[in-house]
């Protein structure tokens, strides 16, 4: 007996019929009864005869690695390339664990959004098939080649189709090894794919609109409320993911997003200064330090943690308040830096800058060689140290200097 | 013609029920809000959003789906300080929740059908915007259940555990508006096998069916919390899905009506084949009503519009045939014509009438080449609606030529029904991959007393007489009535309190409604404790139904309806003796029921029975 095969089982004085689903376990055969239902059967207890083998083809997912996929060319639109990574967006349901996993390439993509049509010529490509939370480096560095790729090769704009769990970290490595003259837009869903009422539509749509606009940046596009009526263009550097489930779970932090998409009108609006199109040359810039971690001090940290940092080549800290540690790490801070490591202090307060010449520990961290993020995201400095220990020549200083919109020179919240 | 009883038997008749009952649980089903009704001015926050339509996990687009989601409509939601980010569709459900879930085996334990070992939550495919999600999540719970009716038992073939919709609120320019304080409330869905053979057991195998639901004391009742759908055919008619059938009292009405639709119907078809009958194409007959007087038609003109006709090849006659009460062939015509935008129709089996001439009428035959045995149906209005409709109105036409058309149709409130849609294809489901499956638990399932068990307990234990147990045991307040006898309350004094006067509270414009089953409690609880007389009851629970935030002891003393204190009794009692003084001396305790009825007068009521009895009794003795 095999998934979609049909069959009656025979369960005490009941008899079910439908067709196999590979949602069985060991224990349950899953059943889609004629009505569309599910039930499980407990395996044990039922006898069960195969009415007809493969009434229903429910295939392994088709290996997509590195499929390019043709769509017809119009010469009135722009060309933008699509380019998939997996996540929600791009998901449908797994029959084996019953849960949701990204399994469509970017062609899939275009047939699951209908929408696209008629507004670019597009350009498919997948570079990985995975959920974010399964991000690694080089990865980063493949898709950052890809988009360079895609731009050489003429792409007016550039949508890459994320899962929103890392989505900010791979904005920020883009945005530090790719210099652009055309729009990188990230965009992902809150809700899969597989769902009347997912966000992909919206998200995607408006990630095209925004790869046609007028701004050179590494983007991210996701929903700016609870309503299908707008996206907010966040700055890949100064973006966050901060809710767990809604459809505005990114938010701008310190400020507001640079600009929106309306769903309705697809007009793009910029609310703050940005880079336009054209203004930089494309250049990729894709080494990256792989040893740097991010620590978090909270109270009652094991000192192990410091300890275990020996002997990388960066360490970012996210400190309390001002960028802060308990007093009695500070030597052991101070002996990394002598060793080598480059330490960076950010705050997890995420809004403000870290200060560390206002109390004495900020003080003695500055004497122990610590180096100030100012107001940079602990996540975007962590991606920043690793591609500035690899690519700059004076770490210490990148780390202090705005490279790509990630750290501010004036705070002006309101603004 | 409902009036007229068929010989169903030979008529072929099966039918079938299914019931939809919300379930009366502290949370929703997939989260922790509050399972309360909401009025939509009460409402926080809104948002919009539009549905988008999804392959199924066997990877097949929905056509019923597609073509809705073609409307490009928007969906508006009203939310309240009652509901979360989950009704929201912006959090994953929570764990299917488990008092739904007791009460659903209590249910299949009732229906006497089997639960699965492993339930399998499902998404169910609904894009008009009721799910903010784009789907209702349902579960198969149970199957192979039986209930016994005087002519043959019904098979009840599942019984399923859903989230209850959102609430239409009206429509938008743009689209829709919902409430979501309706979303996901517990709601479980019984569907019978096609057994039923007559009107009478349809209304029997449903009064049966809500019986046993109302029998766990756990589902909601009052006005849309239980909604019935019917399935009726004749051997030569066709299955007709009718839905929300409001009152159990109308399900007989409703299958006798149907049934005599489909063999009017039937007769209709013979008759239409043996004069060769057909229909035409549509063609534009605005030229024949340039000059009318008919307001219908000139304002459709006026605004620019157009006529379009139908000839009904050897319908003459037969539009105008009564198929149910009041409704004709044309009626049903003129369902089709509505649902595609336009007002309605006309027909030549009714015209001249409404301002249309004797002389437009033969314009209008001549226009499309009529034959007298020909009918001519027309539609006026804008263009492409008169078009679209009376496209409409001929398809309808054709398939009365054919018979029966298979279809859905929505209850009327005088026992007829309307035209809906087309029915449903099969439902499309995918699994609900948030949430678990759930393996159900028997073990800790009660077999509820059934309501018809309690009339007879009420009886018997409590001496109530059969009506006030049956009204008592069928009535939404019977849990209080348990609650508060099982605290010593006396079962005459409860069931009277919680059925006549509450009655006689509705009546005088109380909102009786208001009274919490807390509440009902207290004064109940206060009556037993002499707290409360008798006679003031009525006046507490008048005080109650103003005030829901007061407890009912609060609002004994806000109300001063404590009644007359020991020492008031005694004093009015001595003064009823004293004014008695001769007969007292005379008579001895034989004066005591005469003026026992003197000294409650005095009281006005304020003063329970036993305590004036007592102090009468004590101050007779004294004198004689």
């Amino acid at each position: 007996m095999n998934p979609g095969d049909r069959v009656r089982a025979d369960r005490g004085d009941r008899t079910y019929e439908g067709v196999v689903l590979p949602s069985s376990t060991d224990a349950h055969l899953v059943v889609k009864l004629d009505g569309g239902y599910n039930v499980g059967i407990d395996r044990e207890a039922a006898s069960v005869d195969v009415l007809a083998e493969g009434v229903h083809d429910i295939g392994e997912a088709r290996d997509a690695e590195g499929e390019r996929s043709a769509v017809e060319f119009d010469d009135e639109l722009p060309t933008i390339a699509l380019i998939s990574t997996g996540g929600t967006i791009a998901s449908t349901v797994d029959y084996r664990t019953g849960a949701v996993t990204a399994r469509f390439d970017a062609e899939d993509v275009l047939r699951a959004v209908p929408d696209l049509a008629g507004r670019a010529n597009y350009r498919g490509r997948v570079v990985a098939n995975i959920l974010s939370e399964n991000m690694e480096v080089p990865i980063w560095q493949e898709l950052a080649s890809a988009v360079s790729e895609e731009i050489e090769a003429g792409a007016d704009g550039v949508v890459i189709m994320h899962g929103t769990d890392t989505m900010q970290f791979s904005a920020s490595a883009l945005s530090f090894m790719l210099e652009t003259p055309v729009p990188i837009v990230f965009t992902g869903s809150q809700r899969s794919a597989d769902r009347p009422s997912s966000d992909n539509v919206m998200n995607a749509v408006c990630a095209v609109e925004a790869a046609k606009a007028d701004c050179a940046e590494v983007l991210v596009c996701m929903h700016a409320t609870g309503s299908d009526d707008r996206c907010a263009l966040h700055r890949g550097t100064r973006v966050r993911k901060n809710h767990t489930s809604r459809r505005a779970a990114f938010e701008t932090v310190g400020s507001g997003p640079l600009g929106t998409i309306d769903y309705d009108t697809e007009e793009a609006v910029f609310h703050r200064d940005h880079q336009r199109r054209n203004e930089s040359e494309l250049a990729l810039s894709p080494a990256l330090a792989d040893d740097v971690d991010l620590l978090k001090f909270t109270p009652g940290m094991d000192p192990a943690l410091l300890d275990a940092m020996a002997g990388k080549s960066g360490v970012v800290i996210e400190g309390t308040g001002l960028g802060h540690v308990h007093t009695d790490l500070i030597p052991r801070i101070e002996e990394l830096v002598d060793d080598g490591t480059t330490v960076v202090m950010t705050s997890q307060c995420l809004d403000g800058r870290v200060c560390d010449r206002v109390y004495d520990t900020g003080r003695d961290l500055l004497d122990a060689g610590v180096i100030e993020a100012g107001d940079t995201l602990p996540g975007t400095a962590k991606v920043k140290l690793m591609w500035a220990l690899a690519n700059a020549d004076d770490p210490a200083e990148a780390m202090e200097t705005s490279l790509s919109g990630e750290l501010r020179r004036r705070s002006t919240p309101w603004a | 013609m409902s009036e007229r009883d068929h010989d169903y038997e030979d008529a072929g008749l099966v039918a079938g029920l299914e019931i939809h009952q919300q379930l009366d649980t502290a949370t929703k089903l997939f989260c922790d809000c509050p399972t309360e009704l909401r009025e939509p001015e009460e409402s926080s926050r809104r948002f919009t959003r539009y549905l988008h339509p999804t392959r199924s996990e066997l990877g097949e687009l929905d056509d019923a789906a597609l073509e809705e989601s073609r409307v490009d409509r928007e969906f508006e939601y009203l939310a309240y300080d009652t509901t979360c980010l989950v009704e929201e569709d912006e959090e994953p459900p929570h764990r299917l929740d488990e008092e739904a879930m007791e009460t659903t085996l209590e249910i299949a334990q009732l229906l006497d059908a089997r639960p699965v070992d492993q339930a399998n939550v499902m998404r169910k495919l609904v894009v008009d915007g009721s799910n903010t999600s784009g789907f209702q999540r349902s579960t198969l719970i149970a199957t192979d259940g039986e209930i016994e009716t005087e002519e043959g038992s019904v098979r009840i073939e599942d019984l399923l555990l859903e989230e209850e919709s959102a609430k239409r609120v009206e429509e938008t320019e743009e689209g829709v508006r919902y409430s979501l304080d309706r979303l996901g409330i517990p709601l479980v869905e019984i569907g019978t096998s096609p057994d039923i053979r007559s009107p009478a057991q349809a209304r029997e195998a449903a009064e049966r069916i809500g019986m046993l639901l109302r029998s766990t004391g756990k589902v909601k009742r009052g006005l849309g919390t239980i909604r019935q759908d019917v399935n009726v055919s004749i051997a030569e008619g066709a299955r007709v899905e009718i839905k929300g059938v409001q009152s159990l009292d109308d399900i007989d009405d409703i299958v006798r009506t149907e049934v005599g639709r489909q063999l009017e119907l039937v007769a209709i078809r013979d008759e239409l084949a043996a004069r060769n009958a057909a229909v035409d194409q549509p063609e534009d007959v605005t030229e024949v009503f340039a000059g009318t007087d008919s307001g219908v038609i000139g304002g459709a003109l006026s605004s620019g519009g157009s006529v379009m006709g139908v000839r009904l090849r050897g319908f003459d006659g037969l539009v105008g045939r009564e198929i149910a009460p009041n409704r004709r062939l044309g009626t049903e015509l003129s369902d089709h014509a509505k649902r595609h935008g336009a007002g309605g129709i006309f027909h030549t089996d009714e015209l001249p009438a409404y301002g249309v001439t004797e002389g437009e009428v033969a314009d209008l035959r001549e226009a499309v080449d009529a034959e007298p045995e020909d009918a001519v149906a027309i539609v006026a209005d804008s263009g492409e609606t008169a078009r679209t409709a009376i496209g409409a109105v001929a398809d309808r036409a054709r398939a009365a030529v054919a018979g029966v058309p298979e279809e859905t149709r929505g209850a009327n409130e005088d026992g007829t029904t309307r035209y809906l849609r087309p029915l449903p294809g099969a439902a499309r489901m995918y699994p609900e991959t948030d949430v678990p499956p759930v393996k159900p638990d028997r073990s800790e399932v009660e077999t509820p007393e059934l309501l018809t068990e309690k009339v007879g307990r009420y009886e018997r234990e409590y001496d109530l007489d059969r009506g006030l147990a049956e009204q008592v045991a069928y009535g939404r307040r019977m849990p209080v009535f348990e609650r508060a006898v099982g605290e010593g309350v006396d079962p005459t004094l409860a069931a009277t309190t919680l059925e006549s006067t509450v009655t006689e509270l509705r009546r005088d414009g109380v909102a009786i409604e208001n009274v919490s089953e807390e509440q009902f409690a207290g004064a109940l609880a206060l009556a037993r404790d002499d707290d409360l007389p008798t006679g003031n009851v009525g006046d507490l629970l008048s005080a109650l139904a103003d005030a829901p935030e007061l407890t009912a002891r609060e609002a004994v003393e806000r109300e001063d309806l404590g009644g007359a204190s020991e020492d008031e009794v005694r004093e009015a009692v001595r003064e009823v003796v004293e004014r008695n003084e001769e007969q007292v001396h005379e008579e001895g305790m034989g004066a005591f029921s005469g003026l026992m009825g003197e000294a409650m007068g005095a009281l006005g009521g304020q003063a329970d029975g036993e305590a004036v009895s007592a102090a009468l009794r004590e101050e007779i003795q004294k004198r004689s």
